[in-house]
């Protein structure tokens, strides 16, 4: 066989048992060991040879090494435990991830809720304020139409408005005028109300009197004989339109 | 001699993860593979680490041992020595120049034992037959390698290693003879 002549001659099998060969030569010489019983027993003896001549050449290691290798492996032992402990972990790390997951969900729409209470707070605060202040004005007003000092009195329309109405406030101690226009017709655009006071024959303009407002505070006019409204273009007149008068009241 | 027969009942255990087989294994190879390791590197301390790493690896591969391929001996003794030739490059004490001779004389010895000195058969060889079967086989050199080392043609080194091979068989043989002679004579 021409394979084992060259395995032995080329020492393949001392190399193979001194593990030097290639892969593909370790192959080959395997292949040819499965089948040729002669040269498998010529490297079984040549194992033995080997393997004697180690013994022949031993050298005790210090107990130590063995006890050291008792310990490496009996620890390895508690080291195949671990993947226990790591699905511990993992569970624990899991878990730990989904809390605080629901945590800053949590957190997050708090977050949200808070800012929009917030707004709301600001809303009402604003709303607070208006009313306040309305509270504030209506309360001013209505101490001015109840002091004992206020005098009231009704302006009817003439013959050119005869429905029309309106009441003044005055108050001569506290030198102020009030008047509720509601009772007057609305005019067109481009025409407004005015009030005027009477002052030794000379109208003094007292100020406008928009219809759509409950209660108009005005100028005091000191010395007035009379209340006197006029219709007058938008914006007002410095001078009142007699003819378009429709009320007088004398103080 | 080893009892073949007896190991591939012991590395049956082992190969169920019994690690007292393994202990077995090791109060009768630790010795033998030692002197191998030991020869390799030249360092105490080195070798009885890699001696435990052996071991180690042993124990981690020993499906993939076939003890139809071959006694668990030779099996050991190529991961003992590619374990320490491992060792010995990743730290540098083996340089892999054209002039291996001199990494015969860079190893430290911290043993008692002279690592130089072989005993039984081979101490009974020529020189140069000790020398080529003691390279190859106690230092871990090629076959390249030590018949560059011997300062000798390839093919003259393989000639070495093929009669110190078989003087060792002759040797071994007579010795076999002689217990069966005595044992005969006794009887």
């Amino acid at each position: 066989m021409r394979n084992k002549k060259d395995i032995v001659e080329e020492g393949l099998l001392e190399k193979y048992l001194l593990d030097e060969l290639t892969a593909e030569e370790v192959e080959k010489v395997e292949l040819a060991l499965a089948h040729d019983p002669v040269l498998k027993e010529k490297f079984q003896l040549l194992e033995a040879d080997f393997e004697k001549m180690a013994f022949e050449n031993a050298i005790a290691p210090p107990v130590a090494v063995k006890s050291k290798l008792i310990t490496r492996l009996e620890r390895s032992r508690v080291k195949t435990l671990s993947p226990n402990w790591l699905w511990i972990a993992a569970s624990l790390a899991a878990l730990f991830l989904l809390s605080t997951l629901w945590m800053f969900t949590n957190w997050q729409s708090t977050k949200n809720e808070l800012n929009s209470l917030k707004n709301q707070s600001v809303v009402l605060q604003e709303r607070l304020e208006e009313l306040e202040e309305n509270y504030a004005l209506t309360n001013n007003r209505l101490q001015i139409i109840n002091s004992p000092a206020t005098i009231p009195f009704v302006l009817k329309g003439n013959e050119k408005a005869p429905d029309s109405r309106a009441v003044a406030f005055v108050n001569h101690t506290n030198k102020l005028v009030v008047v509720n226009p509601r009772g007057l017709p609305s005019l067109p655009k481009h025409q407004t109300y005015q009030m005027w006071s009477d002052v030794e024959g000379e109208m003094i303009n007292m100020g406008l009197l928009p219809t759509d407002k409950d209660l108009v505070t005005l100028k005091y006019i000191d010395h007035a004989e009379s209340l006197n409204i006029t219709i007058e273009p938008a914006g007002g007149n410095d001078h009142p339109t007699v003819e378009q008068l429709i009320s007088a009241v004398t103080l | 001699m080893s009892h073949h027969k007896e190991d591939v009942e012991v590395i049956k255990r082992i190969k169920n993860k019994e690690k007292d087989a393994l202990y077995l294994l090791y109060d009768k190879y630790s010795g033998a593979l030692f002197g191998i390791i030991l020869r390799i590197c030249r360092n105490q301390t080195l070798a009885e680490d890699l001696l435990q790493e052996t071991f180690i690896k042993i124990w981690e591969n020993i499906q993939g041992y076939d003890n139809d391929k071959g006694r668990f001996y030779t099996w050991a003794y190529r991961i003992a020595k590619n374990t320490t030739l491992n060792a010995l490059r990743k730290s540098d004490m083996l340089i892999q120049t054209e002039d291996l001779g001199v990494v015969k004389d860079k190893g430290t010895t911290t043993t008692e034992v002279d690592l130089d000195k072989l005993n039984g058969a081979i101490n009974t060889l020529e020189p140069h037959h000790q020398e080529a079967l003691s390279l190859v086989y106690f230092r871990g050199y090629t076959h390249r390698e030590a018949n560059e080392a011997m300062g000798v043609p390839l093919g003259t080194f393989k000639s070495y290693v093929r009669q110190a091979l078989q003087l060792l068989r002759e040797s071994y043989k007579s010795e076999l003879l002689l217990i069966w002679w005595l044992f005969v004579t006794m009887v």
